[in-house]
């Protein structure tokens, strides 16, 4: 195919890219050709077969021909047909069969299946055997915010083919352009929200957002892409200043425990104080329920007794002044002294000196 | 019948270059132009199996698709002179073929012009807007009029540019610096304000707590005291009620009761006069 030197580039061959499978190679005719010929040779010896041999040959050689037609097509393929280059059919899994080469040829995009390409950094191992150390991309996931602050954003694009016919023949790197697309994407979206806003609240539009964009790319393009979602992975403030941002959080941490802890000691002293407001005022309300019955029981001894009182009068006076005597002399030292043996001296006997001196003795 | 046989052959192999020299196939993805002598003949854009005239008729395939195109990351001067880091991306396609191959005739040469022509469009339109600009709502804006003013010179090579696109727009490492160290004090500010408050807000919550607790405390007391008063007053009314009756003999009984409560401990000695009232009997005087 002489023409295809001209086209300038050296691996832009249309099939060149893309993460379509070229399917089982047909079988290259000359060597066919070849070995039916040794084999024919073989089989004969040295050529003299006659016409009927050719013919056999001939037959056997068209046979393998056509049978390289079939082809299969996976589950998550989609075969494409083409005729001499132009797209004719489009076939579902299973066994299918097309003219041979090179008449007809197939392409199979796997069209169900999700691909994912990563910014910002790189995750080892393939699709099923991801290993956790990723490596980090700065040039990559360093990006400035609307209030001109720096943000380090990694994410990951999630599109699967939407239209096989445009994923082949619209676009000459689907993968690179979904790649270039979300950055640029990604960028202009944070390029316009301020740095608080997409390290917290405004995650989700984020990713609504630069999908929506992409998306929206894609499609001017005519890419035949379908981008299922971009998940934000990280989201931080740039590894040179994240020790300030984290100071933030436990400045905001301090602040709610400084405040817990004087609720607490709100909590802990007022219903004290309102505990001890209740004990002083039911003591004076004892108190009070104290002293009136005081009164009242005294009172009424007082009256029941003046009430017997009046009807003998001087017995009872005397009867109760003797009955005190009584009672309070009783424990008591008692000293007697006539009125006229101290008349002309001091009237003092230093009794409780001499009881001492006498019990120390 | 050897000749014959090698004629046959000679013809076949002859037959074969000439059909191999006179159809070809364009795919999906490619259009074509027929050249003869250098001049273009045919333009083809459907796919399939084509005709053309063997040997004096060459055949130039271009690739239909949108085509990739890098464009190196440049430091740009926006009109406040802010300087940025831009990384671009073009897509375009070729959309006459044959003035594309008369004017630039192949995609490499293309690439080339049109990475210069997108260069020179870049710096002009964001040298002339403020660098805020290219973060905010204008960025789409920006990257249109980009596309647009490469695409009105890119016409003249038959190719359109699909899209321009900022990939990254950075400031330069010295200015990362810059911006690193603002938006650390920024956040040790916050932080210190957040700190600030909470221990204002501590201080609040206390007194107003102290607060409360004083009063609390000292309408109980007040309480306190007037229900003492009140049970004072009331029983001083109670024993004047009683006591009044008969004052004489109140004041007889009530020092009778303070004799007993005040006097009779142990250690006190009293000194009695046998002429007091209580002895009277004792002394043989009387």
């Amino acid at each position: 195919m002489p023409w295809q030197n001209n086209n300038g580039g050296k691996d832009r061959s249309p099939w060149g890219q893309g993460p379509q499978n070229r399917g089982p190679q047909p079988p290259n005719i000359e060597d066919l050709f070849k070995k039916g010929q040794d084999r024919f040779r073989g089989t004969f010896g040295g050529g003299f077969g006659g016409k009927r041999g050719v013919s056999i040959v001939v037959a056997v050689i068209f046979a393998l021909w056509l049978f390289s037609g079939f082809y299969r097509v996976d589950s998550d393929q989609q075969g494409v047909v083409l005729r001499f280059g132009e797209w004719t059919e489009t076939t579902q899994p299973g066994l299918n069969y097309h003219l041979p080469y090179p008449i007809e040829t197939v392409l199979k995009p796997r069209v169900t299946r999700i691909n994912r390409v990563e910014v910002g950094f790189r995750s080892g191992g393939n699709d099923f055997t991801r290993t956790a150390a990723a490596r980090d991309l700065p040039e990559e996931s360093l990006m400035l915010t609307g209030d001109e602050n720096i943000i380090d954003i990694d994410f990951t694009v999630f599109w699967e083919i939407k239209d096989a016919g445009m994923f082949l023949f619209n676009i000459q790197d689907p993968e690179g352009s979904v790649k270039a697309v979300a950055e640029s994407a990604m960028r202009e979206v944070i390029g316009k929200t301020p740095l608080e806003t997409a390290l917290t609240a405004g995650r989700n539009d984020v990713q609504q957002e630069s999908r929506r964009l992409i998306q929206q790319v894609l499609d001017a393009y005519g890419a035949g892409i379908k981008v299922n979602e971009v998940n934000l992975q990280k989201v931080d403030p740039p590894h040179a200043v994240i020790d300030a941002f984290r100071d933030v959080q436990a400045a905001r941490a301090d602040e709610e425990s400084a405040k817990n802890q004087a609720e607490a000691y709100a909590n802990d002293i007022i219903p004290k104080a309102r505990g001890d407001a209740a004990r002083i005022v039911q003591e004076a309300q004892a108190y009070k329920a104290q002293v009136i019955n005081d009164a009242e029981g005294q009172a009424s001894r007082f009256t029941a007794v003046l009430k017997e009182y009046r009807t003998a009068k001087d017995v009872t006076r005397t009867r109760i002044y003797l009955e005190t005597m009584e009672d309070v002399f009783q424990g008591m030292d008692k000293v007697i002294m006539d009125d006229n043996a101290t008349s002309g001296v001091v009237p003092y006997m230093a009794l409780p000196e001499l009881k001492k001196q006498g019990g120390a003795k | 019948m050897k000749a014959g046989g090698i004629a046959l052959i000679v013809i076949l192999v002859a037959a074969g270059i000439v059909a191999f020299n006179t159809f070809y196939t364009v795919s999906e993805a490619q259009q074509a132009l027929v050249v003869q002598f250098g001049d273009v003949k045919t333009e083809v854009r459907e796919p399939g199996l084509k005709v053309k005239i063997p040997f004096i008729q060459n055949v130039h395939v271009l690739d239909k698709r949108i085509l990739d195109l890098d464009i190196p990351a440049e430091e740009v001067i926006a009109s406040d002179q802010k300087r940025l880091v831009v990384d671009a991306f073009a897509r375009f396609k070729i959309i006459e073929p044959k003035l594309f191959y008369i004017t630039v005739n192949n995609e490499d040469v293309a690439r080339q012009r049109l990475r210069s022509l997108v260069n020179a469009n870049l710096r002009q339109v964001l040298g002339n807007v403020q660098f805020s600009a290219v973060l905010s709502e204008q960025r789409a804006l920006l990257m249109q009029r980009i596309r647009d003013a490469v695409n009105t010179e890119a016409q003249g090579f038959g190719i359109n540019v699909v899209d321009v696109r900022i990939r990254r727009a950075d400031l330069p490492e010295e200015n990362s610096q810059a911006i690193f160290q603002r938006m650390e004090t920024e956040r040790k500010q916050e932080a210190q304000q957040y700190r600030a408050q909470g221990a204002e807000e501590a201080q609040r919550i206390r007194a107003n707590a102290e607060r409360q607790r004083t009063v609390l405390l000292s309408e109980a007391r007040k309480q306190a005291e007037i229900l003492r008063g009140e049970g004072d007053a009331q029983a001083t009314k109670i024993y004047a009620d009683a006591y009044g009756l008969d004052a004489d003999f109140f004041e007889f009984y009530r020092s009778m009761e303070a004799y007993r409560k005040a006097l009779g401990k142990e250690d006190t000695t009293v000194i009695l006069s046998p002429k007091s009232e209580f002895l009277r009997f004792l002394s043989p005087v009387n």
